[in-house]
This record gives C-alpha cells, sequence and structure tokens, in this order.
C-alpha cells in the first residue's frame, strides 16, 4: 500500500495524514478499516509509565590530571565505572547509598536521571585508581548535562508488552513495585495503558524493530536491541496479542536533549527508586493489517491478575481480566469487587502521542523502516543452576 | 453547618453512647470516619458533626465538659500538579474516592469535600506529589 520512504516523502512536502492511537480507533470504527488504511499514513502511540530497566551512559570528559574513576556516586547514588577511565553508567533503580549525602532518603538513579535532564546539578564524587597514565586520586565537583561530555539513556529493558495485574491475597500490606497492595485483596493495580499501549497496537512487531526511530523522554531516541526478559513466545489470543508479559525493547536516546516533563524519578515506598519515562512509537500504515491490528479494543486485551502475597518466581494467579474491565476501576475476585487503579498514566500516554503527531505533522520528525526485526522465538530461561 | 473533629476519650468515658446523645440532645449527627477503641485504652475518633451552628458549639462545650478532648481537624490534602503525572496509582488506595481518575481525559481529579484526611495516598504517590499542610 505505502512505503516508509513515501511516507517520508509525504513528511516533507507536508501532506502526511497522521492520526494519534486514540483518534485512529474511533476514525476506524466510523469509516471502516479498507477506507482508513487508505487515508492514513501513520499512527502514533505513546506510553508513560515508570520503567525500571533504564539508566544513563555519562562520559564526563577528561580531568586535568586525568583519572580512572574505580568508585563513584553522583548525589549519593553509586554509578558503575568499569569501564575505564570516566565513563558512568548510572540505573535507575539503584538506591541512594545510606549515608552518603543524599538530602533524601527516597532517592535513587532515577532522580539523578531526571535531574541532570531537567538541568539541574549533581554532586560527583569519585575516587581514582592511580596508574602512570592515570594519576588523579579523587575528584569532587558538581555537574550538570551542560558541563558532561556525553549523556545519553541506555535503556536494556523498556516497553513492556503488556504486563501483570498486581493483588494481594495475603493479610498484611505489601510494598511492590506496583506501589501498594492491600491485604485480603484491597486493591488491584495494573501497569500497562491497554489499547492505547505501543506494542499492543503491533502485536508481531511487523513494522517495529531495530533501527526504529521514537521518541524517547521527549528526544529523538531508537530501538536498538531486544529489551532483556523479551519474551515473543507468551501465549497470544487470536488477535496476536499476548495474554501477560511479551516482547521489550532496549532504547537509546541523547538525553541532553530530553524534556524534563517526560524523564521523572519516582520512588515505591518500600520497594526503591525507578524512572518514569514517556515513550512515542508510529506506526508506518504499510497495509490494512497493519491498520487493523491498530483498532484492537480494551475488550480484546487481557491481563493475568497475580497474587503477590506469595514470593516466588511462579505466583499464583486469579486468571485473565479485559482492560475494559481494568479501566472500568472495578473487577471481581472470587465473588469480592476489588478497586483497579493504573500505574501508567493514560493522560499523559495520550499526550505523547499528540506529541509526536505534532512532530510529524510539522516535519521535524521522519520515520525510519528497522533494519533488523526483533526476534520471534527466544524462550525465557529461568536461573536454576542451583538449590531446588 | 458541618465540623471535621477528632475526638478523644479518657479510660472512664469510653462506654458512653456518644453518637445518641449528641442526636438526641442536640440534634447533631455523627458521621464516624474512623474509630479506634480498645478496652482499658484512650479512644479517638474521626467524625464529622452537622448540625445547626449553635447547637454544634454546645455539643462540643459539652463534650468538654465530659472530658473528651475535642480538636478540629483542619489538615488538608494538598496535590501538587506539577509533580503528579496522573498515574492513577492513589485513586486505588483512597478509601472515601475522593481521588478519581476523570473516565473521559483520564486526569487526576480530587473530591476536596469527600477527603477523611486518612493520608493513605501519601505513601501511594511514587511521585511524591500528595502532602498534608501540616
Ligand atoms: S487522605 Fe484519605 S480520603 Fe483523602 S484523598 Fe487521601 S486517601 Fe482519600
Ligand atoms: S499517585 Fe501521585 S502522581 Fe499518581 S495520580 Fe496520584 S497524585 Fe498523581
Amino acid at each position: 500500500m505505502r512505503t516508509v520512504a513515501e511516507i517520508n516523502d509525504k513528511i516533507r512536502r507536508g501532506t502526511v495524514t497522521v492520526w494519534t492511537i486514540t483518534e485512529a480507533k474511533a476514525l476506524i470504527a466510523q469509516m471502516g478499516v479498507a477506507q482508513a488504511a487508505k487515508t492514513v499514513d501513520v499512527i502514533t502511540t505513546g506510553t508513560f509509565e515508570p520503567m525500571e530497566g533504564s539508566g544513563a551512559m555519562i562520559n564526563l570528559g577528561h580531568t586535568d590530571p586525568p583519572i580512572k574513576i574505580v568508585e563513584c556516586h553522583l548525589d549519593g547514588v553509586l554509578a558503575y565505572s568499569g569501564f575505564g577511565a570516566v565513563d558512568l553508567y548510572i540505573g535507575a533503580g539503584q538506591m541512594a547509598t545510606p549515608g552518603r549525602e543524599s538530602e533524601a532518603e527516597e532517592k535513587g538513579g532515577g532522580h539523578v536521571i531526571a535531574d541532570l535532564v531537567a538541568d539541574k546539578s549533581v554532586t560527583l564524587s569519585a575516587i581514582g585508581q592511580m596508574t602512570d597514565c592515570y594519576p588523579r586520586a579523587s575528584l569532587d565537583t558538581t555537574i550538570t548535562r551542560d558541563r558532561i561530555n556525553q549523556f545519553y539513556l541506555f535503556n536494556p529493558r523498556n516497553l513492556y508488552q503488556n504486563f501483570i495485574v498486581g493483588v494481594n491475597g495475603g493479610d498484611r500490606p505489601l510494598s511492590t513495585y506496583l506501589g501498594p497492595l492491600q491485604p485480603r485483596l484491597g486493591n488491584a493495580v495494573y501497569a500497562n495503558s491497554g489499547a492505547l499501549s505501543p506494542l499492543l497496537n503491533d502485536p508481531e512487531l511487523n513494522t517495529i524493530g531495530i533501527g526504529t526511530r521514537i521518541l524517547l523522554g521527549g528526544g529523538e531516541g531508537y530501538i536498538t536491541w531486544e529489551g532483556t526478559q523479551h519474551f515473543p513466545l507468551q501465549r497470544r489470543l487470536p488477535n496476536r496479542t499476548p495474554v501477560g508479559p511479551a516482547a521489550t525493547l532496549a532504547v537509546i536516546g541523547d538525553a541532553k536533549r530530553m524534556n524534563a516533563s517526560w524523564v521523572r524519578g519516582c520512588y515505591f515506598k518500600g520497594y526503591g527508586p525507578s524512572l518514569m519515562l514517556g515513550i512515542g512509537i508510529p506506526i508506518p500504515i504499510l497495509n490494512e493489517e497493519v491498520l487493523m491490528r491498530c483498532s484492537v479494543s480494551d475488550q480484546d486485551l487481557v491481563a493475568p491478575v497475580i497474587d503477590f502475597s506469595i514470593p516466588r518466581r511462579v505466583r499464583p494467579t486469579f486468571g485473565l481480566v479485559s482492560y475494559a474491565q481494568l479501566k472500568s476501576g472495578r473487577l471481581t475476585l472470587e465473588g469480592k469487587t476489588v478497586r483497579t487503579a493504573p500505574l501508567s498514566s493514560l493522560y499523559f500516554a495520550q499526550q505523547v502521542a499528540l506529541d509526536l503527531k505534532q512532530r510529524i505533522d510539522d516535519a521535524e520528525f521522519e520515520l525510519t523502516a528497522p533494519v533488523q526485526s526483533l526476534p520471534t522465538d527466544t524462550r525465557f530461561m529461568p536461573q536454576d543452576s542451583w538449590g531446588q | 453547618m458541618k465540623k471535621r473533629l477528632t475526638l478523644t476519650f479518657p479510660k472512664r468515658t469510653i462506654n458512653m453512647p456518644i453518637t445518641y446523645r449528641l442526636a438526641k440532645d442536640f440534634n447533631v449527627a455523627a458521621n464516624i470516619f474512623r474509630a479506634h477503641v480498645a478496652p482499658d485504652q484512650v479512644g479517638k475518633l474521626l467524625v464529622e458533626l452537622s448540625g445547626d451552628i449553635d447547637q454544634l458549639d454546645a455539643a462540643i462545650e459539652w463534650m468538654r465538659a465530659n472530658h473528651i478532648e475535642v480538636s478540629l481537624v483542619n489538615r488538608e490534602i494538598a496535590i501538587d500538579q506539577d509533580s503528579c503525572v496522573h498515574c492513577g496509582l492513589c485513586t486505588g488506595v483512597c478509601p472515601t474516592e475522593s481521588l478519581q481518575l476523570d473516565p473521559q481525559t483520564h486526569k487526576l481529579t480530587f473530591t476536596r469535600s469527600r477527603c477523611i484526611v486518612c493520608e493513605q495516598c501519601l505513601p501511594s504517590c511514587p511521585v511524591q506529589a500528595i502532602s498534608t499542610n501540616l
């Protein structure tokens, strides 16, 4: 029907037709798949949610005399330095080291990354190895994003294709990565935006792959690889969407050009820090099949309800529930009405999709065809090397 | 007229049928939000009293005369609009459904008049957007 090159041509000529995923659902229902596929060139999707599998690469630039960092804290949060000289990696889920200078206890790598993106200054305290090439013993300074050589997000696991719903069937409150789960099925938390979610609108990743240009934290980014725990073989419904966590993506993007609104540090009480991140993905409407997949609705998407009170790798489940049910705010489990709440921001997800649409309309963002598809047959290997 | 109060009962007044007396003697309705009463301990009630303003004052005076400690609840919940990301996590733990997501826009809405300042939402917010004014 159309190629990515043709779409880019239209973008440059200002004749491209772009819909956000929310607009697309309504318009497809109105005009039908065939007509909609003829009309629209690109559908933009977005998501905004905590993505613990994120982190930033920092190259400080060399000091004089030079230093080879062996240990480094940024605002009291440990950054990995095992790359030589002045390369650092700070992970979103890294907790502030107790007793370091960080003012707030409930703070971690996600906050340091968000502060740098917001152009705030961050203290750096590093110890050097002292070699003949790098004689310096220590470095204490403050950095901002404009005073470091390079600063980019390099996220090993983002954008889960579907996720789980957490509940607590036990009798004490639990602090989880989904926030507080109250005892005796007091609440349920889901963490995916369902029909708005990028990877549920291209369930077999036919248009999305390595090299796809995306919107990452309000700046430009790219899909670089499958994410860790990528599990495309998850059981799927006839509409090809997975019934639980499936594909994941590794992404990269220049953090110096990101926008603080879409990159925010967060902290789950009793669990730890993370990074909330906005990601937008364009879906080029190459043919009717691609468009048809974008018409999926919350009724046709499901997630498993998992009991967190049993802390084992395989937790008991209460079966599958649809996103339409989850978004209604209530759910019935064992004859009991349970309140549901999202963790993925549906409002911000739509804002991200809108932002991406605007950029394509304004010819500020062109599409890329993937240079390589993501693997579709990776198994999930558990770590059973000892014990049991 | 409505007033939100925290009532603290010394051990010996715990057995007093307080809501009955408020209703019968002062025509004041008591809506109990939270109660913590255990045998041989100081009891605490978080209540909203509604009635005629003079009778409310008279009722409060009567409670104080009976050694019930009365303090006005004027703590309030505040949501920092710049920090809130509208994730909705707080809506699942709010017992009064003061916090909700707008079904159309999916933005967080806060109905202050329903809030009982139980503070359950505070620790649920991952970006610390919720605070009390105290
Ligand atoms: S203080 Fe309690 S009632 Fe008020 S908004 Fe928070 S959870 Fe709801
Ligand atoms: S939990 Fe916090 S960020 Fe999320 S909607 Fe509530 S106030 Fe906003």
